[in-house]
């Protein structure tokens, strides 16, 4: 069952277009891969998707819902509730703890301070960090701080789970540890995943994966500009 | 290096550095306006005493603060004393922008650069702002006193504009100023400079600034208590005094402003532990993380407006025992029938000082912005990613709001405090009048002005020594408190605004 | 990749004690997840090459079953080989050789740019298929350390093989232009 949608999705940062007209659905659970070349416009389509960019033209809905046309704290609402965010490196407050850091969603949901604190702290024992849980970010490895900053994007049970580059400034045993057990839970939960890289080893995690070249679909599937044998195009 | 290269990568920033260099330049300037206002007054010349100006004044001024040789040295010492607030400005402005020049500084380190060129870069930036600055300040001083050249009817002045310090003093102001700043940025730099990494990992800390600051502000006002007592135990010596007192007058209150200063990371850091215990809600949880993890974040933000409460807590002590003075004896001189005759020449002085602190609370509210802003826009990042991960922004507003009143209300509260108890340590608890005997006449002038007829009018009066507490001058104090809240949620709004800017996600395009 | 040395595999599974022919195959079918299963006939005649060379020794039947169930036990002999064979450094890559390379190249000397291209994609679209099936069995949470292990050496030299075959596909134009002046 198609869940997240794009139709024709135009996003240009001034006279730069980044996307030029996406369309594309993610089904309930599914994992989708987005890849193409730097500069294809593959971070502009996963904030566009996940609400965090309203696009110039075309639309997206959730479960049928337009929400590019909402207001940005009703977009704020669903990004914290139905939707989690992953980034390269950075999400994390530099100030607040480990498990303060993954306990955050959870508070601005409402949820009381020690049921926040025991539900971050099984979510960092999940992701095998939980001796760090009263260490801020800036006393932990990278690989540390990315497998909190999952545990604060599935802490909430999102339905949808956006990453961009996760593992991109990681090496690549402990990359592939976080994708695993990323990819692993997702799937328990049912949460889609909607994963940006640009490897093909990271891509090989999906169900499926989106070449996007120059801010367009690329049905190719090779993110290259080739002319194509007749046969093959 | 040649200097066109020097130039270039010196001017090779970005919008947060331009505002750096106009904000430099911009307190050089008031710097400027300051210190040659002190110097005009100082080179006010004293006319050699005749038979109907013994005292030496200098009439051609209404204001006995300028025209009396006696007050002058005060006055320009007043003047001075606003180049703190001024000074605490510019400190917090070299601050903005930091750490992205700090990391610009250290690739041009890796890329092969000497400390000595980077130190060159830096010293150039901040010296020809500060050049700037003080050039205009003295264009402005100079087409100021034209425009405010305005003798009244008697050809009396309200200001000096009728004469201007010597050469050698303006060029010492305006080469001097950009020079100190020069060197003090060089100065705060040197760690950088050192190291072509840079940013160095901060150690953690796990315990809060310690309670020194109490120490220094216990010694603070203890200096200042000691004063009295010390020019009573002394009284005869002068010389022993004309420097004892000063010295006490100086290194208490600079302590006392250093451990108000202090005072208030330990401020901000139990503040930040309490909130972090207590708080429900994530905003509270945001801005106590952030008070425990730089508690000098608010020694910083708050240092100038901090210095100025603790002048105007003062201040209020002093205006507090002048007023019941002036009172007490209005009073007493009724009682006797006088016309309150008493001089108000020291209420209004307070005046100029009241207003001087106003003008130091209004600039330390631009540095208290300059640090605000800073602090929103280094870590905007972080601010864009909590956004996108679906944090409303009223959180983050509600962060910020929380982040910055959570110190500064105690903080404000103390450096009141502080200044009151320097003020009332300086000045007499009690005042007392009368204790003496006058000599009236009950009747018209003519009859008393008569030889013949004033005696029998002419009666005289003991007046009874009288002694009153001086109030602690609460409602001023609440005034002064009311003011630098207001200030600090000026701030807020301001720093808000920018808030929205750097929440904008085009922060998240890295790549 | 070259070939797997199915005589030392046999050796090193035979250095912690003797095994039937049929107990080899299924420590190697076990050891060696994903690789070509071993087949029984394959295990005999490596095992009578071994015995003649001295390197192994019949260490008697236990029933009287036939060849079957025969156990063999390392010689002395078989141990040093063994050893010798552990501490060799294999060559890495000493040729540039690999099917799939030399079909590009022959697809250009006798064809044109076209048929080069489509092999490669081709040749890419099933790397990827295979990519994502190993690494779905890696991701499987039954997946022993040893199926992670084999499947990740699979999958890195799958990787290596699509970022040529991607970069490959950028410059095969060019290419052709240099083989055909």
């Amino acid at each position: 069952m198609t869940q997240l949608q794009a139709r024709g999705v135009v996003r240009a940062y001034g006279p730069t277009p980044a996307l030029r007209g996406v369309t594309l659905e993610v089904a309930e659970g599914e994992i989708v891969a987005v890849t193409g070349p730097s500069g294809c416009g593959k971070s502009t389509l996963l904030h566009c998707l996940a609400g965090i960019l309203r696009p110039d033209v075309g639309e997206v809905t959730w479960r049928g819902h337009r929400i590019d046309t909402w207001s940005e704290a009703a977009r704020s609402r669903l990004r914290r509730t139905e939707f989690g965010v992953l980034f390269q490196f950075g999400q994390l407050v530099a100030e607040l703890t480990a498990a303060e850091n993954v306990a955050l969603p959870l508070l601005l949901a409402g949820t009381g301070r020690r049921e926040a604190r025991t539900a971050a702290l099984t979510w960092l024992e999940r992701f095998g960090v939980a001796e760090v849980a009263d260490v801020r970010p800036g006393e932990m490895s990278g690989g540390q701080q990315q497998r909190c900053a999952t545990a604060r994007a599935l802490v909430t049970e999102p339905r949808v789970l956006f990453a961009d580059e996760p593992t991109g400034a990681l090496d690549t045993l402990t990359g592939e540890q976080v994708l695993t057990q990323l990819v692993r839970l997702a799937r328990e939960q049912r949460t889609a995943v909607v994963l940006v890289t640009h490897e093909p080893r990271i891509a090989a995690y999906a169900d499926r994966e989106i070449v996007l070249r120059d801010g367009l679909v690329d049905h190719t599937g090779l993110g290259l500009d080739v002319p194509l044998a007749g046969g093959a195009r | 290096m040649r200097p066109t290269t020097l130039l270039r990568l010196a001017l090779a920033g970005t919008r947060t550095d331009t505002a750096r260099v106009v904000l430099t330049a911009l307190s050089a300037l008031l710097a400027t306006l300051a210190g040659l206002a002190a110097l005009t007054v100082l080179a006010i010349p004293t006319p050699t005493a005749t038979d109907e100006n013994q005292d030496r004044w200098s009439e051609q001024y209404h204001n006995a603060l300028l025209a009396q040789p006696g007050l002058r040295g005060g006055t320009a010492l007043a003047l001075l004393m606003l180049m703190i607030p001024v000074l605490a400005l510019a400190g917090q402005c070299a601050r903005l922008g930091a750490p992205a020049r700090d990391r610009r500084l250290a690739a041009l380190r890796l890329a092969g650069a000497t400390p000595g060129q980077v130190t060159r870069l830096v010293v150039l930036e901040t010296g020809v702002a500060a050049l700037l600055g003080t050039l205009v300040g003295l264009g402005v001083h100079l087409v100021g006193r034209n425009l405010l050249h305005r003798p009244d009817a008697q050809g009396q002045l309200a200001l000096p504009t009728d004469v201007l310090p010597s050469t050698g003093a303006l060029a010492g102001m305006v080469l001097g100023l950009p020079v100190v700043a020069a060197l003090a940025t060089a100065l705060m730099l040197r760690t950088v400079t050192t190291s072509p990494l840079g940013v160095n990992r901060k150690a953690a800390r796990e315990r809060g600034p310690g309670p020194w600051a109490g120490l220094l502000i216990g010694f603070g006002v203890a200096s200042f208590a000691v004063i009295r007592p010390v020019v009573h135990r002394f009284a005869d010596d002068d010389e022993f005094l004309a420097w004892l007192v000063p010295m006490l007058f100086v290194v208490g209150a600079l302590a006392a402003m250093i451990g108000v200063v202090i005072g208030t990371g330990w401020l901000s850091y139990h503040c930040g532990r309490l909130l972090r215990r207590h708080a429900r809600g994530p905003a509270a949880l945001l801005a106590a993380g952030r008070l425990m993890a730089d508690p000098w974040a608010g020694s910083r933000t708050f240092a100038a407006l901090l210095a100025a409460l603790i002048f105007g807590g003062g201040a209020a002590a002093q205006r507090a025992y002048f007023g019941t003075k002036d009172q007490l004896e209005r009073e007493q001189s009724r009682f006797a029938g006088l016309d309150g005759g008493t001089n108000p020449f020291y209420l209004s002085t307070m005046d100029y000082v009241d207003g001087a602190i106003a003008v130091a609370i209004l600039i330390a509210t631009g540095g208290l912005i300059v640090a605000l802003v800073e602090g929103i826009v280094a870590r905007r990042r972080a601010y864009a990613a909590l956004v996108a991960t679906g944090v409303p922004r009223a959180t983050l507003s509600r962060s910020v709001a929380w982040q910055a009143l959570a110190p500064a209300v105690p903080a404000i509260l103390l450096a009141l405090t502080v200044g009151t108890l320097l003020g009332r340590g300086l000045a007499e608890e009690k005042v007392s009048a009368g204790g003496g005997s006058t000599m009236i006449c009950d009747a018209t002038a003519a009859l008393c002005e008569d030889p013949a007829t004033s005696a029998q009018y002419n009666r005289i009066v003991h007046i009874p020594e009288v002694q009153r507490a001086v109030p602690v001058p609460l409602e001023h104090l609440a005034w002064l408190g009311a003011g630098a809240l207001a200030a600090v949620l000026v701030t807020i709004g301001v720093g808000l605004l920018f808030l929205r800017a750097s929440t904008a996600l085009d922060e998240l395009r890295t790549a | 990749m070259g070939g797997v040395s199915t005589p030392h595999v046999l050796l090193g599974l035979l250095a912690g004690g003797s095994r039937h022919g049929y107990e080899l195959k299924r420590a190697h079918d076990e050891r060696l997840p994903r690789a070509r299963p071993l087949a029984f006939g394959q295990v005999y005649a490596t095992l009578g090459r071994l015995e003649r060379d001295g390197l192994v020794a019949a260490a008697g039947q236990d029933r009287v079953g036939g060849p079957d169930r025969t156990a063999y036990a390392l010689t002395d002999q078989g141990r040093v080989t063994l050893d010798q064979w552990l501490s060799t450094v294999e060559a890495p890559m000493p040729y540039v050789a690999s099917t799939l390379f030399a079909k590009v190249v022959v697809a250009l000397l006798v064809a044109d740019v076209d048929r080069a291209r489509s092999y490669l994609i081709a040749q890419r679209a099933a790397h990827t298929a295979r990519l994502r099936e190993l690494t779905t069995v890696k991701g499987d949470p039954a997946a022993t350390l040893s199926d992670v292990v084999a499947a990740d050496f699979a999958i890195a030299h799958l990787d290596a093989d699509l970022r040529w075959l991607h970069a490959t596909l950028g410059r095969v134009a060019d290419w052709h232009r240099e083989v055909h002046p």
